[in-house]
């Protein structure tokens, strides 16, 4: 087991710098920020996580990685050049967004539609990770027979079939029971330490956070700024000891609670707006 | 089970009618026997099978037209937003107005014969298709084509596999309303213009008081809406085949 802090070489996959953005200026409302002048940097091969209440742009964040929006000031910078979508980056949605009408094979095939394989390279490839995420059985299976756990490995095996540099992941268990969640935290965590990629990974739970991230990206809401950005400090690979038993991660723990119970509070436009502190009556 | 209830409620429904055709006297309503010897002389004569011809052209001719125009049109008002919003308004009140209102318009401009009858059922049937195509490709899910966008799958690539199947449930759905309303439209025409077809028959017996005939002619007219309708649901049960195993 070693410590890791940061990544190999040292290199920046992800960089934003003074980054904003705000939504709904097409109507007459005024436009909503989303993020404000935010900077952000993923170094190679780390495991970073973005955490924060709701509100503050964590989704954002990964669209604009991934291209899919364009930023209204600043700079992303994705491996030294500006983002565009594409076999590069693996995404994983939060609520999976696996086309019904196709079966699992198909869902996972239509990630390796930009890519100039053959007919039989693609089919070995949507075998080989399908049996990585233990579906192979359910190749010919239509995402609506599947359980929430197992969709969720769907959309996994469709968001590595392109063998990304970059993965980029949404709340990806938010939706499934605690069991699930765990036995797809492990899983994650196993198949990071074999390829490493660089994984950007949003998410509502702080102890998700801790168990997988090397360094934690603390935000606040309305509009997204980085409040504190922690290392884990945490020896890897994680799931041969019980992280959660460990010092660390309870004064971690404690630590990001508190910060975030502070924004909550502090946000007007929360349910729980209560800048005194004090209990409400 | 339930095709046992529905031919006993079939059979009730005949004794139905032939108490009524008793009571009321065969002038205006004829017995099931008296309709069913009507039906034999009319198929046996041939006249039946010709009229029935003369009105599937008129029908066919009309909806596949309509359907081969409306599919591909409501698809690009729903891909390309300016199209669908500049169109849509004309779309809507050409729907909302009734299409009868046309004939004259079209007689003059087509005369009596297939053509204008094509034509009316063609503007019946093309409406509801362009209106559910449309809405349609609206409906589909708009995180399935950024999830699309993501793997950088082409224009064509998130057609084909996301807003065409996408959309294919209002398309059916579309195709369903156009096939009532064209086949309404067939008669319309028939009785409107030259008078010929299944329609034709219904004017001449009706005009006659022939109800035993006349009978005959509005039950072949249910059966051809049940046949249509049936195949349809055919075709939307094979595409949504991912639906049904849940």
């Amino acid at each position: 087991m070693n410590v890791r802090s940061g990544a190999p070489g040292g290199s920046t996959r992800i960089e934003m710098r003074g980054v904003s953005k705000a939504f709904g200026s097409h109507g007459n409302a005024s436009p909503v920020a989303a993020l404000a002048n935010l900077d952000l940097r993923v170094p190679e091969g780390s495991f970073v996580s973005v955490v924060g209440p709701s509100g503050c742009g964590k989704t954002t964040i990964l669209r604009l990685v991934d291209g899919l929006l364009a930023a209204d000031a600043g700079e992303v910078r994705v491996s030294g050049a500006p983002p565009r979508p594409g076999p590069q980056v693996g995404f994983v949605f939060q609520g999976f967004r696996l086309i019904p009408w196709a079966t699992v094979e198909a869902n996972v095939d239509f990630a390796l539609t930009s890519l100039r394989l053959d007919k039989a390279e693609r089919a070995e490839r949507v075998s080989r990770y399908l049996a990585t995420v233990g579906l192979s059985r359910f190749a010919k299976a239509y995402p609506g027979t599947l359980s929430g756990g197992m969709k969720q490995r769907v959309a996994l095996a469709r968001a590595l079939a392109t063998d990304p540099e970059i993965l980029l992941m949404d709340e990806p268990f938010a939706s499934l029971d605690a069991q699930t969640r765990e036995l797809m935290q492990t899983e994650l965590m196993k198949l990071w330490e074999q390829r490493r990629q660089t994984v950007l990974f949003v998410t509502h739970s702080v102890d998700e956070a801790i168990l997988l991230s090397d360094r934690i990206v603390l935000m606040s809401p309305r509009p997204g700024r980085v409040i504190e950005e922690i290392e884990v400090g945490l020896p890897h690979p994680r799931w041969q000891y019980d992280v959660r038993a460990t010092p660390r991660f309870t004064e971690l723990r404690t630590r990001l609670w508190s910060a975030i119970r502070e924004l909550v509070l502090n946000d007007p436009s929360s349910d729980f707006h209560n800048p005194s502190g004090r209990p409400t009556a | 089970m339930i095709a046992i209830y529905r031919t006993l409620f079939l059979f009730a429904l005949i004794g139905l009618w032939w108490i009524v055709s008793l009571n009321v006297g065969a002038n205006l309503i004829p017995t099931p026997v008296a309709t069913l010897q009507a039906a034999g002389q009319l198929i046996a004569d041939g006249r039946l099978a010709v009229a029935l011809g003369d009105s599937l052209i008129t029908f066919v001719g009309g909806y596949g037209l309509a359907a081969l125009v409306a599919v591909p049109l409501g698809l690009v008002m729903g891909m390309f937003l300016p199209v669908g919003k500049t169109l849509e308004v004309y779309v809507y009140a050409l729907a909302a107005t009734p299409r009868v209102a046309f004939i004259p318009l079209i007689i003059v401009f087509l005369g009596l014969g297939f053509e204008a009858k094509i034509f009316i059922v063609f503007l019946g049937a093309v409406m509801p298709i362009i209106v559910n195509t449309y809405a349609g490709v609206l409906a589909v899910d708009q995180e399935l084509i950024e999830m699309a966008r993501s793997v950088r799958a082409s224009q064509f690539q998130i057609f084909r596999r996301i807003l065409l199947p996408g959309s294919v449930p209002f398309i059916i759905a579309g195709l369903r309303i156009g096939a009532t309303i064209g086949l309404i439209n067939t008669i319309v025409a028939e009785l409107y213009t030259a008078v010929r077809g299944l329609g034709g028959l219904l004017a001449i017996y009706g005009n006659t008081f022939r109800m035993a005939e006349y009978f005959v002619i509005v039950i072949v007219l249910a059966i051809i809406g049940v046949i249509v309708s049936e195949c349809l649901r055919q075709v939307e049960g094979r595409l949504a085949r991912w639906k049904a195993i849940d």
